[in-house]
């Protein structure tokens, strides 16, 4: 039996009907919702490349049910970017060569803009600890934590922009 | 968006436009175009930081269903029935296939050895039996789970020593001994030359599998028209793929169009040589509908082709001064269940270490056993990393015997541009003695041995690897073609395709420079066996250095064109012509004082604008200038070669024999560096890669299978495991290259191990046998080192018998 379920989605309401209410956001998205910019890395919230961001939390969405999304408000990579250009997260990781395959680059935008949204000036542990929780087969890290502390720094030019 | 723009077509407009095809050589190296060498923006930067780029999973048809793999529980057992009522009775389900849907066909890329579902008997845990397409993932998933396979267990062979042992099960009935393949050489005469060495060091060492961990796993969407299959594939090697698929579909070449995604990652793991494509195609025509098959992590970890486990017993000699005399290999390797490429592997990890240095004599014994495990393959370094990690411990070992510092040791054995190796490999350009400098210079080798640390342990190793490798027949080529639009763009169309390392961008690069365009206003093709020029695609570090010939000349072929068509309509001769910022110049006309302009996309636009017009086309195409080697190895198998020299320090806790790798330096050899943050990228992800082989990568195992095929167990190096990473370029040039460049994409790897091994043993005396690293076996080696224990002694004893799999 479906069960109706409301939550917001990139800023927009929806109201769709579950049949599995313990099936994960993962699917939901992939799926019946047809956002494939979050990815699939090993289904068991080990690996960061399906980070969405659920009411200002980074959390993998592999492991999120979506019972359990009722009145959230949920982020994922498409949201980011808009009329206006890229999100300064992009801008940085686009300007640092921050990605090779760029598969697990969705997810690590996600943390990224997770923790700035939280936190707008990390000091390098935290930003350390962030990309820390995800995967990369390509990369070494080293130009995405150059992306991390690039992103941090856009963040910082374009606060003082609005201002 | 870049706005890197160059110049082109002063010194070709003279040539007569036709396609070259001789060799030449590059410009000279203080000229190069200004495009060529720096930090242009990855052509598909947006659509990855967007998450738009399309990979195998993405991508979405009308009607698709989704398939699931039933795969063998069992090491070896003969397959009694196979009952899919339940699962063919399932709502959603479309179709269920079995051995008994297929052509019957073994296939492989050099000794066909298997099925796409199995037939009779299954050979490892995670081998095909059956499969399912249904509506959905979920329902495809339950319907496999619905398929009853009733087996008879057979006697495995789940190591190396039991597949080798007298009387042992056979994994396939036509190999006797478990044997898959075999060769050996002795060049110069080995035993000579050890009864005239001073020193002799010898061992066994041992490496593990390791999964290539692409954090897309592979997949493919199938859909059939007709008599035609289209498949949407991840692959590293969409025309190689394509061969093997129709092969094992039973089907003519001309009844398979692969067509490349985004491929999330390669490594040698997405190079053609697994079932998951060819059950997609056949879920697809028995379901008449298309199919989408991913593979889940478990069943990468069961059933994809990691990197061969191989037993190297090592034997080195050497003058009292440090002057290498011989080399003596007896290399035994685990296949695994079913071939692939391990075969071509097990000839680079046998040869490719000779080109390195000046050995007198080299003689080796290499075999490839089959055994009831994962079969294994293709992976980053193909063999490299092994045999450095391998005769790399006994460089070591003979640098401690002779009292010489490695560095010193490795400059006065390391081969320079112009030397021959016993195998004929024919070094062009080779910057290694610089490389071993540069990296004793970054990590500050000779302070830090004048300034021990204790528990700190330093350590050095340098590798070679090819530009391409004549692997598959007597070519190791590439063709493009660029085509010059009516806007003003140009597009290149190349089947050698993008799996993350930059090679599109590359490629707009040299097409920028030859065509005097800003890189924006290129585009680079992905592969498409209907519509793209023929290539091998990505592996043995090729694309750069084999494809980026073959479109440089393309791009020079159409600016002969465009030249040509700028000097008809302007009435000035084609000498006089050049191209800059996307338009054709010349000089002012006799008489005038105004130089003239003429955009690119204007001049295009007028050539095909009148009666009998003609499009702008240029073709390309570059065989390695290389050897196809004999069944005994011998042959120049690349026409560049690229080094590397890598140093390490590392510091290990002794109470608990944790090791942390503090600081890695290294200096790389790939020619002219045609954009530095893609090779730096190279560089620093294949350490990562290597330091995984090294320390953090494997599993536990029981009955022939990982315990826990996923992340949890298999550790993927992280952010937090990095060392400081010193990363150097020499200063190289190869004539053969694109603008001097040569291969970069897997070098970097290869020392790693090695060095990672031979620091501990400079930190606590400790030298580990067999990969990896952990801190059981470093504890062991301190606290109990008796012979035979995991990480003990120097010694050439016997290979302990522990570590994975068991």
């Amino acid at each position: 039996m479906a069960v109706p379920l409301r939550f917001r989605l990139n800023h927009e309401d929806v109201e769709i009907h579950v049949h599995d209410p313990a099936a994960t956001l993962l699917d939901l998205l992939r799926g019946d919702l047809g956002l494939t910019g979050t990815k699939s890395g090993c289904a068991i919230g080990y690996c960061g490349a399906c980070t969405v961001i659920v009411d200002g939390e980074a959390v993998p969405a592999c492991l999120q049910m979506v019972g359990l999304l009722e009145g959230r408000e949920v982020r994922t990579v498409e949201d980011l970017a808009g009329p206006g250009g890229l999100d300064p997260v992009q801008d940085a990781f686009v300007t640092c060569a921050g990605m090779q395959c760029g598969f697990c680059t969705p997810g690590h935008v996600m943390a990224v803009r997770a923790l700035l949204d939280r936190d707008p000036d990390p000091g390098e542990e935290e930003l350390r600890r962030t990309v820390d929780g995800n995967y990369c087969r390509c990369t070494g890290y080293v130009k995405i934590l150059d992306s991390a502390r690039e992103a941090v720094a856009l963040e910082r030019a374009r606060a003082q922009e609005v201002r | 968006m870049s706005t890197a723009h160059a110049s082109a077509g002063r010194a070709a407009a003279a040539d007569a436009p036709q396609a070259p095809v001789a060799p030449e050589l590059s410009l000279d190296r203080a000229v190069l175009p200004p495009v060529i060498g720096t930090a242009v923006q990855r052509v598909d930067a947006v659509e990855k930081v967007t998450g738009r780029s399309a990979f195998a999973g993405d991508v979405r048809i009308p009607r698709m269903l989704h398939g699931a793999v039933v795969r063998s529980p069992h090491a070896h057992a003969r397959i009694v029935s196979v009952d899919t009522t339940l699962a063919e009775r399932l709502p959603g389900v479309h179709a269920v296939v079995t051995g008994a849907d297929t052509a019957r066909i073994k296939w492989g890329a050099f000794r066909p050895d298997l099925y796409p579902l199995a037939l009779d008997r299954v050979r490892y845990v995670g081998d095909e039996v059956a499969a399912v397409a249904a509506t959905d993932p979920e329902t495809a998933r339950r319907a496999a789970e619905l398929i009853r396979v009733e087996y008879e267990v057979l006697p495995a062979v789940l190591t190396l020593d039991e597949a080798l042992a007298e009387g042992a099960p056979l994994v396939h009935d036509d190999a006797v001994g478990n044997l898959a393949h075999e060769f050996g050489y002795d060049r110069g005469g080995a035993d000579a030359w050890f009864e005239r060495s001073d020193v002799i060091v010898e061992g066994v060492w041992q490496t593990t599998r390791q999964w290539h961990g692409s954090i897309e796993t592979i997949g493919c969407t199938a859909e059939w028209s007709q008599d035609r299959v289209t498949l949407w594939v991840n692959t590293q090697t969409p025309f190689l793929a394509r061969q093997r698929y129709a092969t094992a579909l039973g089907l003519p070449l001309r009844a398979v169009r692969v067509v490349q995604t985004e491929v999330g990652g390669g490594f040698g793991g997405k190079s053609g040589d697994d079932n998951t494509s060819v059950i997609c195609a056949i879920l697809a025509r028995k379901s008449g509908r298309p199919v989408q098959l991913v593979n889940t992590r478990e069943e990468e970890f069961l059933a994809g082709r990691p990197r061969i486990p191989m037993r190297y017993r090592v034997r080195l000699g050497f003058t009292s001064d440090g002057l290498v005399t011989a080399k003596d290999i007896d290399l035994i390797a685990d296949n695994g269940a079913y071939t692939g490429k391990a075969q071509a592997v097990l000839g680079a990890a046998t040869v490719r270490h000779d080109a390195l240095f000046n050995y007198r004599a080299v003689r080796a014994h290499s075999r490839l056993i089959y055994t009831n495990l994962v079969p294994t393959g293709a992976f980053r370094g193909f063999g490299n990393p092994s045999a450095d990690w391998a005769v790399g411990q006994a460089w070591d070992l003979a640098a401690a015997r002779l009292g010489i510092e490695p560095p010193d040791l490795f400059l006065l054995n390391a081969v320079e541009a112009g030397s021959v190796s016993a195998h004929n490999h024919r070094i062009s350009s080779c910057e290694l003695k610089q490389c071993i400098r540069r990296a004793a210079e970054a990590i500050g080798w000779y302070e830090k041995r004048a300034a021990p640390t204790p528990n700190r342990g330093l350590a050095m190793g340098v590798s070679v690897h090819v530009s391409g490798r004549r692997s598959f027949g007597d070519y190791d080529g590439s063709s493009a073609m660029v085509r010059l639009t009516e806007d003003g763009r140009a597009a290149v169309i190349v089947g050698e395709g993008e799996i993350g390392t930059g090679a599109r961008t590359t490629l707009a690069q040299i097409t920028a420079a030859e065509l005097g365009l800003a890189v924006a206003d290129v585009t680079v093709s992905r592969p498409d066996t209907d519509l793209t020029t023929h290539a091998l695609g990505a592996l043995a570090s090729r694309v750069t250095y084999v494809a980026g010939n073959a479109v440089r000349r393309a791009a020079k072929h159409a600016c002969e064109q465009l030249l040509g068509a700028a000097s008809r309509q302007l009435g000035r001769p084609a000498a006089e012509l050049w191209v800059e910022d996307g338009m054709v110049h010349a000089p002012p006309a006799a008489g005038e004082d105004t130089p003239v302009h003429v955009p690119v996309g204007v001049v295009v636009r007028a050539e095909l604008y009148r009666p009998n017009g003609q499009p702008i086309v240029g073709i390309g195409s570059f065989d390695n200038p290389s050897e196809f080697p004999d069944q005994a190895r011998f042959g120049n198998e690349s026409g560049a070669y690229n080094f590397v020299a890598e140093a390490a320090e590392v510091e290990v806790d002794p109470a608990t024999g944790a090791v942390t790798v503090l600081e890695l330096a290294a200096a790389v050899d790939c020619g002219t560096v045609l954009n530095p943050p893609l090779a730096q990228g190279q560089v620093e992800g294949a350490i990562a890669q290597g330091l995984g082989m090294a320390i953090t990568e494997r599993f536990d195992w029981a009955d022939g299978a990982p315990t826990r095929p996923n992340f949890v167990d298999y550790k993927l190096p992280t952010a937090g495991v990095m060392p400081t990473l010193h990363v150097e370029f020499a200063d190289s040039y190869e004539p053969t290259g694109p603008y001097g460049a040569k291969g970069v994409g897997e070098i970097a790897l290869d020392p790693v191990p090695s060095i990672v091994a031979s620091a501990v043993a400079d930190a606590v005396g400790v030298r580990i046998h067999e990969l990896p690293i952990t801190a059981e076996k470093i504890y062991w080696g301190i606290h109990r080192p008796e012979p035979g224990a995991p990480g003990a002694a120097d010694d050439p004893a016997e290979f302990p018998e522990q570590g994975n799999p068991r």
